[in-house]
């Protein structure tokens, strides 16, 4: 039995679904990610967790218990938004204060744990201010200190670092990580940004418009996305995705890629291949992370590693690593190098590719192609 | 330095223009106040001389004292205060209960959407525009049936009705653009229907109750129509007091008195500017909710 249980969860607003079943199970202590382009439903779904949105069919389980029909304030949730939603006419103090007070927690008992919490989060100089004198990280802090002093079952974080700058975004990031081992707490967290989602979650969603694209822990989705927008929607660069023709060469399984010059490159098949023997002949898109084209000196050799000369194209230095552009199956292709190779555009370079982390898809379906 | 100045330049040419104006403008406008003023601490006979403009040679509170509890109003000779606090048991009430229940609309048509809740505050809307003199009859009716005509009562009834219609869209308005998140997380939080409204909306509508006094205090202290309709006798408001002081008063005209009479109506609706307007705090909101 799981934690958190969303079964088939549907929502209809009027003739349009936007959620179509969504499907998930976490454990205690879980940190689930739910990311997705804009308007796939992500916030609707926390909504119908929190129960602030109805739900139009399927079960919410809470710890093993159908709360479908449970009135937000008695699900024992807390939510972050992302726009904090501090009350006003409060003081941080009653701010964080006002959900123990209307569950009639005693006063003393109530500042007690208001002091604990703000020391937690280190804003206890800040207790008796009213919101609008706060800095916006400040704020970002009382909103978690709302949430945590109650100390719910689940929390629920709706892009909560989003109207951050860039430096403290990060910052909070680690401490949002650290305060989730430390409290070993469950936490459904609504994300745009691929770091948060790798570094913070147990377990990341994929979602795309209003349906569920993948399930698994941040390696599983990033190392083996089941489909075509998973591969291209996580990680930062994308994913390269190029067309190759499934053959067989010399008796091995190949893809063999077109280079810009009409020549072709031939990459052994590592991956699937049993699934990919099935696609001789046919066409595939190919899916291999830029890091997994790399200078030959800095390839792991723990994958099987396979060299090509290519001409380079553009060279983009980000200071930690460097980004070579060339030109295979007719895209532009993203490879990541050491910083300080000696290479330069126009000129032909060697690549290895580490074809072990190669993966393929379906063209049509756009779903990954390998053993079920 | 002056020379070159743009803004000093134009200051001795087209804005000396407009500054004249204006001051010739608020002239006239004064001049009516300024007249009331210096009359009603004038004794009749110096006000006989006929210089309307002139200051007093001998100040006097006497007309101010005879306004108050002195004058005759039809037959009785107790001054307009009776009617003075007629009116304060009018608008106090008028006020709290149309604010209140304007704010209450403005929240459930905002933050607690029901189906047709556009049609609703249409047609509440829709009595902003009803003329007075058309719900004359219809109103005298009814408070004929609730046995509340010719009291100060009624008049209250009157002034709430006839107000919900601005004060519900003062509120609606407001209330319209107050951040839906507050209210899901107080609903979080565990505030209930009446919680949420006193304890997170309220709080925050300080402009928005600023405007909605200023506008009924000074409607319903100011109605003449509905007090001269709706009340006899004892239960009259100040405006009609006023009215019947200035007519009943039999043989000479006391310029004077009347004069300090219809100051002493104004008074409280300049007040309730003077003060309101100090809390007329804008960027109230300003710190709950981001970007
Ligand atoms: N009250 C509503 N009525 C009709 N459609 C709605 C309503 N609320 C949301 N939607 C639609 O539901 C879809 C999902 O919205 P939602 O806010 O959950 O997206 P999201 O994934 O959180 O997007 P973002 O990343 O931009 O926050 C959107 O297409 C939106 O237009
Ligand atoms: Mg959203």
């Amino acid at each position: 039995m799981s934690f958190l249980h969303i079964n088939n969860i549907k929502k209809r607003f009027g003739d349009t679904t936007v959620l179509k079943g969504i499907d998930i199970a976490i454990e205690k202590g879980d940190f689930l990610v739910l990311v997705g382009p804009s308007g796939c439903g992500k916030s609707t779904l926390l909504n119908m967790i929190a129960g602030l949105d109805s739900i139009s069919e399927g079960e919410l389980l809470l710890n093993g218990e159908r709360i479908n029909e449970l009135h937000p304030a008695r699900r024992d949730i807390a939510m972050v938004f992302q726009s904090y939603a501090l009350y006003p006419s409060m003081t941080v103090a009653g701010n964080i204060g006002f959900g123990l007070e209307m569950r009639k927690v005693p006063k003393a008992q109530r500042r007690e744990a208001i002091q604990k919490v703000a020391r937690m989060l280190q804003i206890e100089s800040l207790l008796d201010r009213k919101p609008g004198q706060l800095s916006g990280g400040q704020r970002q802090r009382v909103a978690m200190g709302r949430a945590l002093v109650r100390d719910p079952q689940l929390f629920l974080f709706d892009e909560p670092l989003s109207n951050l700058d860039a430096k403290l975004r990060v910052d909070m990031r680690t401490e949002i990580k650290q305060l989730h081992q430390r409290l070993n707490t469950t936490i459904v967290y609504v994300t745009h940004d691929q770091i948060e989602a790798m570094t913070l979650a147990t377990r990341i969603a994929v979602m795309r418009a209003g349906e569920l694209q993948q399930l698994g822990t941040p390696q599983e989705v990033y190392d083996d996305p089941s489909n075509l927008f998973v591969a291209g929607f996580m990680g930062s660069p994308s994913m390269n995705l190029l067309r190759a023709d499934i053959v067989r060469h010399e008796g091995v399984l190949h893809a063999r890629v077109r280079k810009r010059n009409e020549d072709v490159l031939m990459l052994p098949i590592e991956r699937d291949a049993e699934a990919l023997a099935g696609w001789e002949g046919r066409e595939v898109i190919l899916g291999i992370r830029p890091e997994a084209i790399t200078d030959p000196a800095s390839a792991h050799h723990d994958g099987r590693i396979f060299e090509a000369e290519l001409e380079v194209e553009l060279v983009e230095p980000t200071g930690a690593d460097m980004y070579v552009v060339t030109h295979l199956g007719g895209r532009e292709i993203n490879a990541r190098m050491r910083p300080g190779t000696d290479i330069s555009a126009g000129t032909p370079t060697r690549f290895a590719f580490d074809v072990s982390r190669m993966v393929a898809f379906d063209p049509d379906s756009e779903a990954r192609i390998r053993h079920t | 330095m002056s020379s070159a100045m743009p803004g000093r330049r134009s200051l001795s040419g087209a804005r000396v223009m407009l500054y004249a104006v204006l001051c010739v403008f608020a002239v006239i406008y004064l001049t009516p106040l300024y007249v009331m003023l210096t009359t009603s601490f004038k004794s009749l006979e110096e006000i006989h001389q006929g210089n309307m403009l002139a200051l007093p040679e001998q100040w006097t509170v006497t007309p101010w004292l005879d306004a108050w509890s002195g004058a005759c109003i039809g037959l009785e000779c107790n001054g307009v205060h009776g009617y003075f606090f007629n009116s304060i048991s009018i608008v106090v009430p008028a006020v709290l209960i149309s604010g209140l229940l304007g704010a209450f609309n403005g929240y459930v048509l905002t933050k607690w959407r029901f189906r047709g809740h556009k049609i609703v505050f249409g047609l509440i809307l829709f009595s902003c525009f009803i003329p007075f003199q058309i719900v004359l009859l219809p109103m005298a009716r009814v408070l004929g049936i609730l046995q509340v005509a010719n009291s100060t009562t009624g008049l209250v009834l009157v002034h709430v009705v006839y107000g919900i219609g601005f004060t519900t869209l003062f509120f609606r308005n407001f209330y319209e653009s107050f951040p839906n998140e507050l209210v899901r997380a107080a609903q979080l939080d565990g505030a209930g229907f009446f919680t949420l409204f006193f304890r997170i909306l309220l709080p925050s509508s300080i402009p928005i109750i600023v405007v909605t006094v200023i506008w009924q205090f000074t409607n319903v202290w100011n109605d003449f129509l509905f007090g001269v309709s709706f009340s006899s006798g004892d239960s009259a408001p100040i405006t009609v007091a006023l009215n019947n002081l200035v007519n009943s008063s039999t043989g000479v005209k006391a310029y004077n008195v009347n004069m300090a009479a219809a100051m002493i109506a104004a008074v409280p609706t300049l007040i309730v500017y003077v003060l309101a307007g100090k809390y007329f705090l804008r960027g109230l909101m300003s710190g709950s909710v981001k970007g």
